[in-house]
């Protein structure tokens, strides 16, 4: 942990002592050590204190101007608890994560398997359908709004073709819905990533023998694909379900939060304490509490993950 | 290479997966192309959904190119996201790769799985709950709407990815080559800078694409932290989304502009992603 200031006091040597320094430098442990150090500092400072600063903040009475005044011990905490919006956040949260994952997981595997196949033309497939892994999430979001809305969107307008008519921006549900199917569509190459690499690190012997023993296509993904790339597929979901939970600027740009507070997921509820209200105390709480929830929920699924392999 | 699966498939089979490929394109395609659309439409014209053919059913124009392109809004906010994601991939690289090489090639007290394993942590971590205490710093250090404060905040989520995934990177750059390098009496950071950076540049590049477009891409600290000055694409969309009603033309192109960049380079560097993207979890 020491090592840094030592870099930085050895830099500013005069010539004489480079041998030194050299020999120093020579050094395998000194080296290793120099390598790394920046990066644990780096963490150890901008990871560890924060969250201990969160945990302390969670504790206090925060007031705008004035800092902290004292300390209340569980009173954000349980006001949090019992706070309504709050509540009504982390399910929304769990709705838009419960909905999304499956499909993006479902989806991902069935285009994987796919392109793993090869066909002829796969490779610009390949490239097209992985690019909304890179776009801006409040952009795709923004774009919603135009493709969504009742005046001039889209998805409106096609819908509107074959008679059916949805108020997709003025409701909570049709404000989610427009959210999640933009999810879907930016998140669905993320797991398509991961299960094309697990399938194309299965042998072609393996498919060889497919063909001899499977009636059909259906039977070869079923028997073989799935069980082959599930490890992979296990660690691109727990990926997925931790991404799920933090998930903000998509759902944000497109709705508001609104109508109301209707469509408020968790991220943009502490967002919004947080930053427009300044409700360091309760926003810092309401962090923990989260926290809390998503490790337990991550813990309880690995297990369950692990047993199913096992 | 083509699966054996493909090439014994029944031609119904081999129509049902060029359809569910069509279908699929179709689905990633529409959006982007729905913004292209609406970029070289007038205001009035965006609103009539079913002109969807240029020339024929509107007349094409870049007049909403030409009007966002020259808003210094626009520009000041794009400056921004280039300055900040830039800035923060150089730094992440900065500290990053060094570390990632020394996890890689020696021993540690600790297993270096562990070490590793404390890195992939810092992920679990939503960033809404670190908000308060790094606005706190901001604040502090003077730092909010500030470049370096942005700048220092993007390097903070984005270091553990570089660290798990350049690891993995020099694990599998032949350890030869430096054996004998050290033969020939180079130095420890001769090997590093002179062998395994050259031999890992595929690593670097994926690695710096990934943290540029994180940078480009986050809205939340970008929000929080900046209000004028610093202002990214990614919380200027966001405001101009609150303040009036959306003329349809200039958020198309807004849009196109703020998702291009990362789009076009994720294009050019299809190796490495996936092993990117589950840290190191999946051999790609």
């Amino acid at each position: 942990m020491n090592d840094a200031p030592l870099a930085t006091r050895s830099a500013v040597l005069p010539a004489s002592a480079r041998a030194t320094r050299r020999r120093r430098f020579d050094d395998e442990i000194a080296f290793k050590y120099l390598m790394l150090g920046p990066a644990i500092l780096w963490i150890v400072g901008l990871t560890f204190y924060p969250l201990a600063e969160v945990i302390r903040y969670s504790f206090a009475n925060y007031v705008l101007g004035r800092g902290v005044t004292g300390y209340v011990g569980f009173d954000n905490y349980a006001s949090v608890m019992q706070s309504a919006e709050f509540w009504h956040s982390v399910v929304i949260t769990i709705i838009y994560v419960a909905v999304t994952v499956p499909i993006e997981v479902i989806l991902g595997f069935l285009l994987a398997w796919v392109v793993n196949l090869g066909a002829p033309g796969t490779k610009l497939f390949r490239a097209l359908i992985t690019s909304p892994l890179f776009t801006m999430e409040v952009a795709i979001g923004y774009l919603g709004i135009t493709l969504f809305s009742s005046q001039g969107g889209l998805v409106t307008w096609l819908l509107g073709q074959v008679g059916i008519s949805v108020p997709w921006l003025s409701t909570a549900i049709g404000g989610l819905s427009a959210a999640m199917i933009l999810e879907v569509w930016r998140w669905t190459p993320f797991v398509f990533l991961l299960a094309l690499a697990a399938l194309s690190a299965v042998p072609q012997e393996i498919y060889d023998a497919a063909v001899l023993d499977c009636e059909s296509h259906w039977q070869a993904m079923r028997h073989i694909g799935i069980p082959l790339a599930w490890p992979v597929m296990s660690v691109a979901i727990l990926l997925r379900l931790i991404e799920g939970f933090k998930a903000f600027g998509l759902p944000f740009a497109i709705t508001s939060g609104g109508p109301g507070t209707s469509t408020q997921l968790f991220s943009i509820y502490d967002y919004l304490t947080t930053i427009q209200f300044f409700d360091f105390g309760h926003g810092s709480a309401m962090g923990i509490v989260v926290l809390a929830m998503i490790s337990v929920l991550i813990t309880i699924f690995f297990r369950q993950m692990r047993r199913r392999i096992a | 290479m083509q699966n054996v699966l493909w090439l014994r498939a029944r031609p119904r089979s081999k129509a049902m997966i060029y359809l569910v490929m069509l279908l699929a394109s179709a689905w990633v395609l529409v959006p982007f192309l729905w913004a292209i659309l609406n970029s070289i439409k007038t205001l009035e014209e965006t609103f009539q959904s079913g002109a969807i053919i240029p020339f024929l059913q509107f007349q094409p124009t870049l007049d909403s190119w030409h009007q966002v392109l020259t808003d210094s809004g626009v520009l000041h906010a794009l400056l921004s996201s280039v300055v900040v994601s830039g800035g923060a991939t150089i730094l992440v690289l900065a500290i990053g790769v060094p570390a990632a090489y020394s996890l890689a090639r020696f021993e540690f007290p600790m297993a270096s799985r562990d070490i590793t394993l404390w890195f992939l942590s810092q992920r679990v971590l939503p960033p809404a709950i670190v908000l308060v205490p790094f606005y706190l710093m901001m604040v502090y250090f003077h730092l909010i709407d500030t470049w370096t404060g942005l700048i220092i905040s993007y390097s903070t989520f984005s270091l553990a990815f570089a660290v798990v995934i350049m690891r993995d990177v020099f694990r599998d750059v032949s350890k030869e080559v430096e054996e004998a390098a050290k033969v020939e009496g180079a130095t420890a950071w001769q090997i590093f800078v002179l062998i395994a950076l050259p031999l890992s540049i595929d690593g670097i590049v994926v690695t710096a694409i990934n943290v540029f477009a994180f940078g480009w891409n986050e809205a939340l600290f970008a929000s929080a932290f900046t209000s004028r000055h610093a202002q990214t694409l990614a919380s200027f969309i966001l405001a101009s989304r609150g303040t009036r009603d959306i003329d349809f033309n200039l958020a198309a192109v807004n849009t196109l502009i703020a998702i291009g960049p990362p789009v076009v380079l994720s294009f050019f560097f299809q190796r490495y992603l996936a092993r990117g993207l589950s840290f190191g979890a999946v051999k790609g």
